[in-house]
């Protein structure tokens, strides 16, 4: 089976039309998906614990570190600064520019077999070890969890138990980043660090090269490319088999190399989600 | 003049509601069986499934249960009202209602804040609820 996205949303009006007409009850009062639903959760979520731009700057330019390892990237060769973060225009405060994902031409597919018949392909395969999904599901009128604990939550329940594994067995993760903020609850309700505690959490490095969980190794959707689901879910498969090059996880970014990488993937304004443990064969 | 920006979609279910904003109330669905209060309006209630709904009249009064400043118009009829804010208000009756502040510099805008609707008639068949600092 070849899972496959490929979309022309740069060059096209297509995605931002999509995006636009997704909730028209909303446009009356000039409310726009995704980022005007992803401000509403952001700001709920500096209500309810300690983040804001000072944590979310963190993961836009850690995520740029890795992307200028990645001659694929649609940011490669920019380096980001703290500076450029914090003068970057705002777009639906209290999210800026560089807290959205790129709009991208382009496109990803992996190939899912069974083990059995993977076993002769020419590229060393990757096992799905876990998965869970949980929907809270209820549009944003009606959300209580924009702050967390969002279906990340339950999901890494499910997925840690069915990989037989803990947290702590993972050594790397790819996690869907629309936004900023994205990072920052997925990597919170799957219980890396308490709410409130993700600056300290992000701002030694662990996520970047160099660093102990690293955390979107391709630069991800915000600096990378937006292939929905499958940039962080190839980029996984990629480190796994070893074909990442620069970026490739192991001696070459002084990191560890990883048996187990575990992604994410949400929708809408947090209302589903879906996680899936990858493992090296 | 035309109004320029994009008008509420009136449904079967919805209509009552925007009926009741043009007569300056703020009508919501009640679930007959588990009195949930809901919005958006639907045929069947979101707690207990029930399809008996009565209607009825909210205060108007809530707390903003969170908001966001738009910089971007991303439609050209918003262009002017830049920077504006998108509030999700929670009613002391239950239902959290989209919407928008008004009356209140950016700066002041906060979480919990109490708020008061406020009618904006915007063409002769349609009226918007909005929000303002209760004082």
């Amino acid at each position: 089976m070849i899972l496959s996205y490929g979309h022309n949303a740069l060059s096209t009006e297509s995605m931002r039309r999509a995006l636009l007409e997704l909730s028209p009850q909303d446009a009356v009062f000039g409310h726009f998906e995704a980022v005007g639903g992803y401000a509403l959760a952001a700001r709920r979520a500096m209500h309810t614990f300690r983040t804001g731009p000072e944590t979310w700057k963190h993961i836009a330019v850690g995520q740029r570190k890795w992307a200028n390892l990645n001659p694929a990237a649609a940011t490669a060769g920019q380096p980001l600064s703290f500076e450029e973060y914090d003068r970057s225009r705002w777009v639906a405060e209290p999210l800026r520019l560089l807290d959205c994902c790129l709009m991208t031409d382009g496109g990803r597919a992996i190939v899912l077999t069974s083990a059995e018949r993977a076993r002769d392909l020419r590229h060393p395969p990757v096992l799905i070890m876990g998965m869970g999904q949980h929907n809270p599901s209820c549009d944003i009128h009606q959300a209580t969890h924009l702050a967390g604990p969002t279906g990340a939550k339950r999901s890494i329940e499910r997925a840690l138990e069915t990989a037989g594994i803990t947290l702590s067995d993972i050594d790397a993760c790819e996690i869907y980043d629309c936004f900023t903020y994205t990072v920052e609850i997925t990597l919170q309700d799957y219980g890396f660090f308490a709410p409130g505690e993700g600056e300290e959490w992000f701002k030694d490095g662990i996520a970047e090269p160099g660093g102990s969980l690293p955390v979107n190794t391709s630069g991800g959707q915000l600096s990378e490319a937006y292939y929905m689901g499958l940039t962080p879910l190839s980029e996984a498969a990629m480190q796994l088999m070893g074909r990442c090059g620069k970026r490739q996880l192991g001696p070459e970014t002084c990191t560890k190399t990883p048996e187990i990488i575990l992604c994410s993937d949400n929708g809408a304004i947090l209302q589903t989600h879906s996680c899936v443990i990858l493992r090296r064969s | 003049m035309q109004y320029p920006k994009p008008l509420p979609q009136v449904t079967k279910d919805n209509r009552e509601f925007w009926r009741g904003c043009k007569a300056h109330e703020l009508r919501f669905q009640k679930c007959a069986l588990c009195g949930h209060v809901r919005w958006p309006a639907s045929l069947i209630c979101p707690t207990c499934h029930s399809k008996r709904t009565d209607w009825v009249v909210a205060s108007g009064k809530g707390t903003i249960y969170t908001f966001a400043v738009y910089h971007v118009a991303y439609h050209p009829g918003f262009k002017e009202d830049l920077p504006y804010v998108v509030a999700v208000v929670a009613l002391d009756e239950g239902p959290h209602l989209l919407t928008n502040i008004v009356g209140c510099p950016l700066d002041q805008v906060k979480c919990d804040m109490p708020v008061l609707v406020e009618w904006q008639d915007i063409t002769r068949e349609y009226t918007l609820p909005k929000f303002r600092p209760m004082r």
